[in-house]
């Protein structure tokens, strides 16, 4: 079976420091992959060379022909002074989407954003997170790489989050996030890998 | 090229958006063309000369018959130079320290020279080596020459009372002797009272040719001295704070500025907002993006100043104001100067990585881009070579030769050539360092 995603001794390094050792991972379609461990032991960095946002130093990651990545960082990456709507149709017409402002209209739903005219900047951390995730969304991904997603979400939003992500799971897709929340590995995921200093353990 | 465009348009909403940033961006270049202005008004003020007299130069000087007052002759002839009276030491001393440009120093014998007019008497010029002395030199050869046509004047006065006293007779002094002359006239009418042989005839004619030819002398001798005459006819054209010159300064340094800027804080922002690594852009279309701001904003913002520097001229009746014709070709210099600065300011973005870095990184290199914009490479040749690296020089020669020249094609055509091979160069350095803006 072909994976979605590899990483073949993706490694990353800070300077002297080594924030990634050199780490092999498949992702299949329909796994949900956990990455849990302390602070500092790599999952963000692990997912961001996933996505493709963080060059490795070393090593590769490889996509299946074809196959699309959607990426939810932890620290939302958006426009502050742009509306939620702006935001995602810009990053739509930027993916070259059909019909931005449709698109856009069916993910404000689907997470339950308001459609105003309030610069996304001014939002509070979890509308924030929501529009993060939107955006992760657009495009209908077949990857879904997400950095807790769900850390700064009301419990109503959580359930949608992972609902989304089941639907990107059983159309063929898969899910790769990063938690601390003790129970979403247990709840969501397939797979759990541990990171302990850079190291898969 | 399409998703450029895209992030081109978010961040013009941005700026629109963002009042108190806009005004910042256009008031912060234009507060440091206004300086700039000032600092070159400054330059065009009279440099401090020493003047050391070591012959005891009196007030007053007799040449000839004539008397020749030295403090307003020097107050005259000064009017490009500030001159100080300090002695030897102390002009020295500032000399040193560049509190004067020069010394002027006048040697023991110039009065005995002058008053003698025998020789010429010698002033000593003495400069400090700075890269402005020639500027000095000229200054005080200047000021020399003025003194010399006041000196003429005082001696074609006095000779002329030699020529007025053969014509008419009378008593006069030479070299500290007195002597009395028959004079011309009093010849003719002595001759008149003889008997008028021809060889009386003949004297006679020969002292009304030379009363004829004595009366041109004045005309002659201030001709012989001064061969070349200047005619100031003042007030024409433009008057300084209208003139091309301060347009084409005014508009590199505000635009220069605000399109470094701009470009330097809007991609380094991308990094801040944490959008570069999900954007569905390359980098590459990124940097054009922001290239693309700077050439957009610069073109917009500067044909606005154009237009109204054309209505201020066109409202104040300015002589020599053709404010119009022109824009187009400084809309086009404005838009590959705004590219240029703009891929200058990308490549400081991508080096300082954090927009306020990268904005204190900006405003740092915009200063000594603008000192070397407004100080003429020949004056300061280092500072010449360095500066025809960078966009601002060739943006300004574009601005003046628009403004300036008849015939600018030539001068044009050169300057936009190496704007956009130095846009290109540029944008491929921001291209690859913008790798650093990942991480």
């Amino acid at each position: 079976m072909t994976a979605l995603l590899a990483a073949r001794g993706a490694t990353r390094r800070f300077g002297d420091h080594v924030a990634l050792h050199p780490t092999d991972l498949e992702v299949q379609a329909g796994d949900a992959v956990a990455l849990v461990g302390p602070n500092g032991a790599g999952k963000s960095t692990l997912l961001a060379l996933l996505a493709g946002s963080l060059p490795p130093s070393a090593g590769s990651v490889e996509r299946a022909q074809g196959a699309s990545v959607g990426w939810a960082p932890q620290r939302a990456g958006l426009y502050g002074r742009l509306t939620p709507r702006e935001n995602l149709e810009l990053f739509a017409r930027l993916a070259d989407e059909p019909d931005p402002p449709a698109r856009a209209t069916a993910l404000l739903e689907a997470l339950g954003l308001r459609d105003d005219a309030r610069p996304s900047g001014v939002l509070s951390v979890g509308q924030r997170q929501r529009l993060n995730l939107a955006l992760a969304l657009l495009g209908d991904p077949d990857i879904l790489l997400a950095d807790e997603p769900t850390a700064a979400l009301d419990d109503q939003a959580r359930e949608r989050f992972w609902e989304l992500a089941a639907g990107r799971r059983a159309a063929g897709g898969a899910v790769v996030f990063a938690t601390q929340a003790g129970d979403e590995p247990a709840r969501y995921a397939t797979r759990v890998l541990g990171l302990e200093e850079g190291r898969l353990v | 090229m399409r998703r450029a465009g895209l992030i081109l348009a978010k961040d013009l909403r941005v700026l629109r958006r963002s009042p108190l940033l806009l005004a910042a961006a256009v008031g912060y270049p234009l507060v440091v063309a206004v300086l700039v202005a000032l600092v070159g008004a400054y330059a065009g003020t009279k440099p401090r000369v020493a003047l050391v007299d070591e012959a005891g130069l009196p007030p007053a000087l007799q040449v000839g018959d004539r008397v020749f007052r030295i403090k307003p002759a020097i107050d005259r002839a000064g009017r490009e130079v500030h001159i100080v009276r300090l002695t030897n030491e102390e002009a020295r001393h500032q000399l040193d320290t560049g509190r004067v440009v020069a010394i002027v120093r006048v040697p023991h014998g110039f009065v005995s020279d002058l008053r003698a007019m025998v020789r010429s008497p010698k002033l000593e010029l003495e400069t400090s080596p700075s890269p402005f002395s020639g500027r000095i030199v000229r200054e005080v050869q200047a000021f020399v020459y003025a003194l010399n046509r006041e000196l003429q004047g005082a001696y074609i006065g006095s000779n002329l009372e030699y020529v007025n006293l053969l014509q008419r007779g009378g008593k006069g002094t030479f070299l500290g002797r007195d002597f009395d002359v028959l004079g011309l006239g009093r010849t003719d009418r002595l001759l008149a009272a003889e008997p008028q042989t021809p060889a009386v005839v003949s004297v006679r004619k020969f002292v009304r040719a030379a009363r004829l030819a004595l009366a041109q002398t004045g005309d002659a001798l201030r001709a012989t001295a001064n061969p070349i005459a200047l005619v100031h006819v003042p007030e024409r054209g433009r008057t300084w704070a209208f003139s091309a010159q301060v347009q084409a300064y005014a508009l590199t340094l505000t635009v220069g500025l605000l399109a470094l800027l701009l470009a330097a804080g809007s991609l380094a922002a991308e990094r801040d907002e944490n959008v570069i690594g999900r954007l569905p852009a390359t980098l590459g279309e990124l940097v054009t993006a922001k290239v693309a701001l700077g050439a957009v904003v610069a073109g917009l913002l500067g044909t606005a100043m154009a237009l109204a520097f054309g209505i201020v001229i066109e409202t104040a009746a300015v002589r020599g104001g053709e404010p119009w014709q022109r824009i187009p070709l400084v809309t086009l210099g404005l838009v590959l100067a705004g590219a240029s600065l703009g891929a200058l300011g990308c490549l400081v973005a991508a080096l300082a990585r954090d927009a306020r870095t990268a904005l204190l990184a900006a405003v740092a290199l915009a200063l000594p881009l603008a000192f070397v914009a407004v100080v003429p490479a020949d004056a300061v040749r280092v500072a010449g070579a360095i500066g025809s690296l960078f966009p601002v020089v060739h943006a300004l020669r574009f601005f003046s030769a628009a403004l300036y020249d008849v015939s600018p094609w030539r001068t044009l055509a050169a300057e936009a050539a190496w704007l956009v091979a130095i846009t290109a160069a540029l944008w491929a350095l921001a291209r690859v360092a913008a790798r650093r803006l990942l991480v």
